[in-house]
C-alpha cells in the first residue's frame, strides 16, 4: 500500500494531479488524423461503392474517378506518394458511420454538403468538388417532359439521402401526389426503372447518366426532364475538431482549382513552379516554409498533388468530361471566371 | 498507427495483463512497463496522450477524493461504529454477514461512484469479518462485485451505464422503467450462488460476545465536520450537475477531498502529509497506467471497422447484434477498462444501427435522442456488459483493484487468481441473467 512514498509519491502526485487537472479543466478533445496518417503511412479514403466516374475500382484492380484522383491528390500532398491510399468502399448508409468511428480519414463520395450534416453529425465540408442537380431520368418513349407529369405516378429514388427528402418537399409545395419507390441503390433503381417500376428515377445529373448510358437498348431509350429541383454542392467530409486536417483537405482542393485558373497542368507543374510568384499568383509562395511547417507538410505539397492528378479541370476532363464515356458538360464547375461556380481563395 | 504499432500495442497488453494474472510483476509495475513500452515506440502522439490523460484524469480523481475523505474519517471511529451494529446485525451468521453486505452495499452504489463507495465501506467489512473471524478476501471481493452491479440500478449508478445512457438521451425515470429491473436482478443472481463460492464464510456460526458495548465516538467535533464534508460529496454527487455550473462527479470528488483535508489541517487531529501519504497511490498509478494502455487499444482500429462489419455479419438481426455485443464487450470490460471501451462501442453501435438503417444518419450525431424503443435492447446490452464484465477479473474495474489494495494494506493482498475463482462464476451468471433480460425487453419491446 505504501510502495511509492516520501519522494516518490510526490512525484506521483505531481504527475496524477496533472492528469486530474486535465480533466478538470476539461481539455478541447482536438483530433489527430494527420498524425495517424504519417505513423500509418497510408490514407484512408471513404469512396462510393461504385459510381461511374467518381469512384469505381476496374477489372485491373485499379481504382478511377474524381473522388479517388481527389484522394490521390491528398495522399500526394501529405505523404508524398499518390499510391498510398487505402480505399474503402462504402455504401450510402455507411459513410458516416465509418467517418465518425474513425475508420477513414477523409469522405470524398460524392456527399452533399447540408447544414443538417455539420449541425448535427459533427462533420466540415471542406469545399467543393463537384456542384449537380437533382434531375428525373423518364423513359423516351413516354409522354412526359415536365414535373408536373409525373402527379401520381411511381417515382424511384434512393433512400437515406438529400434526394428522398427533396423529391418529398418539391411535391408537397407543388401540390403533386408522390407515389415514391424507394430503393436502396443506383443500381436497384436502375433495374426497377428499366423493369417498368417507376416512371421516373430521380437522382444527381451524374448518376442519371450513368443509368442511362447503361440502359438496355442504348441511351436513346431514356431522356432527362429539363428541370432540376435541388442543387447540390458534394465535396470531402471530414470529423469536427480536427482542424489542422481540415485545413489541408481544403487547401488541397484550392490547390488543384487555383492550378486550373492560372494553366497549371500535370505537365508543366514542374516548369511552372521554378518561375516566380509573378506568373503563378501566389500558389507557390510559401517565405521560409512557414506555411507548409505550419501545416505539417513538405515544402512541395502542392507539386506533389498535382503532378499526381493534375490540376482540377483536368481531373474533371479525365473523369467526367469528354474524356470519359459519361461526357458531362463542365456546366456549374467552370471556373468563375468561365461561367461556373469554381472559385479558390488568395494562396 | 503503423502495423508494427498496432502489433506493439497488442503484445504490451497481453503481457501486463499476463505479468499480472501469474504474478510475475506487482500490479503498478507491469502497467507502468506497458505504458513505457508504448511510448518507447511512439504509440501515443502528444494529442493522444494528452486525450488518454484527460480520460483517465476522471476516475482518477473519483478515487483520489473517496481515499482522502475515507481516510480523514478513519480517527474518527465512525467505521468502527457502523461495523459495530453491523456486526450486531449479523447475529454472528456468515449467511447475515453476506446478505446483510448486499443490503449495505447495493443501495449506495446505485448513487455513488463504485469504487468511491468500496473505499468509505470496505473498513467496514473487513472489522466485521474480522470479529467473525472469517477471511476478508471473499467478502471484500464480493463487496467490489455487488458495487459494480448496483451501477446498473439507476441511470447514475456507473459511469458506463450514464455513458451510454445519456448517449442515446435516456433519461432517469426511463431507465428505472426499462432497465433497472435487469439490475436488480443481476443483483439478485448472486444470492443462490453465494452458498457455493462462498461456503466458508456462508456456513460460519459465531456466538458473540453478549455484553460488548458500543465504543464512543472520539472527537465529535471533529468527526461531525468529516461527516458534513461527506453528506455534502454525496449531495453533490447526486445533484451537481444540475447547478447553474455544472459539477461533475469528479469536480465534486476533488472538492471534497480539499475540504477534508481542511479539516484535518484546522483541527490538527494529524498533519495533512499523514494523509496524503496514506492514499493509495499504487491503486492510481495502476488504473493511470491502464487507462492510457486502453486508450491506445482503441487507437490500434480494430474496434472502428466493428460498425460495417456487425451489419456484414449479422445484417439487420439486432437481437443477434445485442447478443454478440453483450458477449464481446463483457469480455472487454473483463481487462480493460469498461468506461474508454463503451464509449468506443457507443460509436460502433450507432454506426450499425446507421448502417443497417434502423435510424437516419443524423442519430451519430450527440444531440439526437429520437431513438426508437426498438433499438433499446442493443444499448440495455451494452450497458449490462460494461457494467458486469468488470466483475470478472481483478482489473476488470476501478473498484475490485481499489477493494485489492484495501484488503493488502490489512494484510491480505488478493491475487489476479483468487479474484477470478470468486468474479468469473458469479460474472457468467450474471451475464446469463442479463441476456434473459435483453431477450425479454426485445420481446416487450415488440
Amino acid at each position: 500500500m505504501r510502495l511509492l512514498i516520501n519522494r516518490n509519491s510526490l512525484l506521483l502526485s505531481l504527475m496524477l494531479g496533472a492528469l486530474m487537472a486535465l480533466f478538470v479543466c476539461g481539455l478541447a478533445k482536438a483530433g489527430d488524423s494527420l498524425e495517424g496518417i504519417k505513423s500509418r503511412g497510408s490514407l484512408r479514403c471513404g469512396v462510393s461503392d461504385g459510381v461511374d466516374g467518381f469512384s469505381v475500382k476496374g477489372p485491373d484492380g485499379h481504382w478511377r474517378g474524381m473522388d479517388v484522383d481527389f484522394c490521390r491528390a491528398l495522399s500526394a500532398a501529405v505523404l508524398g506518394d499518390k499510391a498510398k491510399v487505402i480505399f474503402v468502399p462504402l455504401r450510402t448508409s455507411e459513410r458516416f458511420p465509418a467517418l465518425k468511428s474513425g475508420d477513414i480519414d477523409v469522405l470524398v463520395r460524392n456527399t452533399t454538403w447540408t447544414l443538417e450534416r455539420e449541425a448535427t453529425l459533427e462533420v466540415l465540408f471542406a469545399g467543393t468538388l463537384y456542384y449537380d442537380g437533382q434531375g428525373f431520368l423518364v423513359p423516351g418513349k413516354s409522354a412526359v417532359t415536365g414535373l408536373s407529369q409525373l402527379d401520381g405516378k411511381t417515382i424511384c429514388v434512393i433512400g437515406k439521402t438529400t434526394h428522398e427528402a427533396d423529391l418529398k418537399a418539391v411535391f408537397h409545395n407543388r401540390n403533386l401526389h408522390l407515389s415514391a419507390l424507394v430503393v436502396e441503390s443506383q443500381e436497384k433503381a436502375a433495374q426497377a426503372l428499366f423493369a417498368g417500376q417507376c416512371a421516373a428515377f430521380t437522382s444527381e445529373s451524374f448518376q442519371l447518366k450513368e443509368v442511362q448510358l447503361k440502359a438496355p437498348g442504348g441511351p436513346a431509350q431514356f431522356t432527362m426532364l429539363p428541370e432540376y429541383i435541388s442543387k447540390d454542392a458534394e465535396g470531402p467530409v471530414v470529423r469536427r475538431g480536427d482542424d489542422e486536417w481540415f485545413t489541408i483537405v481544403r487547401w488541397v482542393l484550392f490547390t488543384l482549382i487555383r492550378a486550373e485558373e492560372l494553366g497549371i497542368t500535370q505537365n508543366n507543374v514542374q516548369s511552372r513552379q521554378g518561375r516566380g510568384s509573378g506568373s503563378s499568383q501566389g500558389l507557390w509562395s510559401d517565405e521560409d516554409g512557414l506555411i507548409s511547417r505550419s501545416l505539417q507538410l513538405q515544402p512541395d505539397w502542392k507539386v506533389r498533388a498535382l503532378e499526381a492528378v493534375g490540376n482540377y479541370g483536368e481531373m474533371f476532363e479525365r473523369n467526367l468530361g469528354e474524356g470519359s464515356p459519361l461526357k458531362l458538360e463542365r456546366g456549374m464547375n467552370r471556373l468563375y471566371d468561365r461561367g461556373g461556380l469554381m472559385y479558390s481563395p488568395s494562396f | 498507427m503503423s502495423e508494427l504499432q498496432v502489433a506493439v500495442t497488442l503484445l504490451a497488453f497481453a503481457g501486463v495483463i499476463i505479468a499480472i494474472a501469474f504474478n510475475w510483476l506487482d500490479m503498478a509495475l507491469a502497467a507502468l512497463l506497458g505504458v513505457s513500452v508504448m511510448l518507447v515506440f511512439g504509440i501515443f502522439t502528444h494529442q493522444e496522450f494528452m486525450n488518454a490523460a484527460q480520460t483517465a484524469g476522471g476516475s482518477l480523481s473519483l478515487l483520489f477524493g473517496g481515499m482522502v475523505v475515507a481516510r480523514t474519517l478513519a480517527p474518527t471511529g465512525l467505521f468502527e461504529q457502523v461495523g459495530f451494529l453491523f456486526l450486531r446485525a449479523t447475529g454472528g451468521s456468515g449467511k447475515r454477514f453476506l446478505l446483510g453486505l448486499i443490503v449495505l452495499v447495493a443501495p449506495i452504489c446505485a448513487f455513488l461512484p463504485n469504487a468511491t463507495a468500496v473505499i468509505l465501506l470496505a473498513p467496514i467489512i473487513i472489522r466485521v469479518a474480522k470479529a467473525l473471524d472469517v477471511d476478508f478476501v471473499g467478502p471484500i471481493v464480493l463487496t467490489a462485485i455487488i458495487s459494480n452491479s448496483s451501477g446498473m440500478l439507476t441511470l447514475v449508478g456507473d459511469p458506463a451505464t450514464f455513458l451510454v445512457g445519456s448517449s442515446v438521451g435516456i433519461t432517469f425515470g426511463h431507465y428505472l422503467m426499462r432497465v433497472s429491473l435487469g439490475g436488480v436482478l443481476a443483483v439478485l443472481v448472486l444470492i443462490p450462488l453465494l452458498p457455493f463460492v462462498m461456503k466458508d464464510v456462508w456456513r460460519i456460526r459465531r456466538v458473540l460476545p453478549a455484553e460488548e458495548t458500543r465504543k464512543k465516538l472520539e472527537r465529535p467535533g471533529f468527526c461531525l465536520l468529516s461527516l458534513l464534508v461527506l453528506v455534502v460529496m454525496i449531495l453533490l454527487f447526486l445533484f451537481g450537475e444540475e447547478l447553474p455550473f455544472h459539477l461533475v462527479p469528479p469536480s465534486v470528488s476533488i472538492i471534497g477531498a480539499s475540504l477534508a483535508l481542511l479539516i484535518i489541517y484546522c483541527s490538527k487531529v494529524e498533519p495533512v502529509d499523514a494523509v496524503v501519504r496514506d492514499v493509495d497511490w499504487k491503486t492510481l498509478v495502476f488504473l493511470a497506467c491502464m487507462f492510457l494502455m486502453v486508450e491506445a487499444f482503441t487507437r490500434t482500429g480494430l474496434l472502428q471497422s466493428l460498425s460495417r462489419n456487425l451489419y456484414v455479419w449479422f445484417g439487420t438481426d439486432m437481437l443477434v447484434v445485442a447478443m454478440v455485443l453483450l458477449a464481446g464487450v463483457a469480455a472487454a470490460s473483463s481487462v480493460l477498462a469498461n468506461i474508454p471501451v463503451v464509449a468506443a462501442m457507443i460509436l460502433v453501435v450507432k454506426g450499425y444501427l446507421v448502417a443497417a438503417q434502423f435510424v437516419p444518419e443524423i442519430a451519430l450525431g450527440p444531440a439526437f435522442t429520437s431513438w426508437p424503443e426498438s433499438t433499446l435492447p442493443v444499448f440495455v446490452a451494452m450497458m449490462f456488459a460494461g457494467t458486469l464484465g468488470g466483475n470478472a477479473t481483478l482489473i476488470g474495474a476501478s473498484a475490485n483493484v481499489v477493494g485489492a489494495g484495501i484488503s493488502a494494506s490489512h494484510g491480505r493482498p488478493i491475487s489476479f487468481g483468487t479474484f477470478a475463482r470468486y468474479g468469473v462464476p458469479l460474472t457468467l451468471c450474471q451475464l446469463v441473467m442479463s441476456s434473459l433480460y435483453v431477450i425479454a425487453l426485445r420481446w416487450f419491446l415488440s
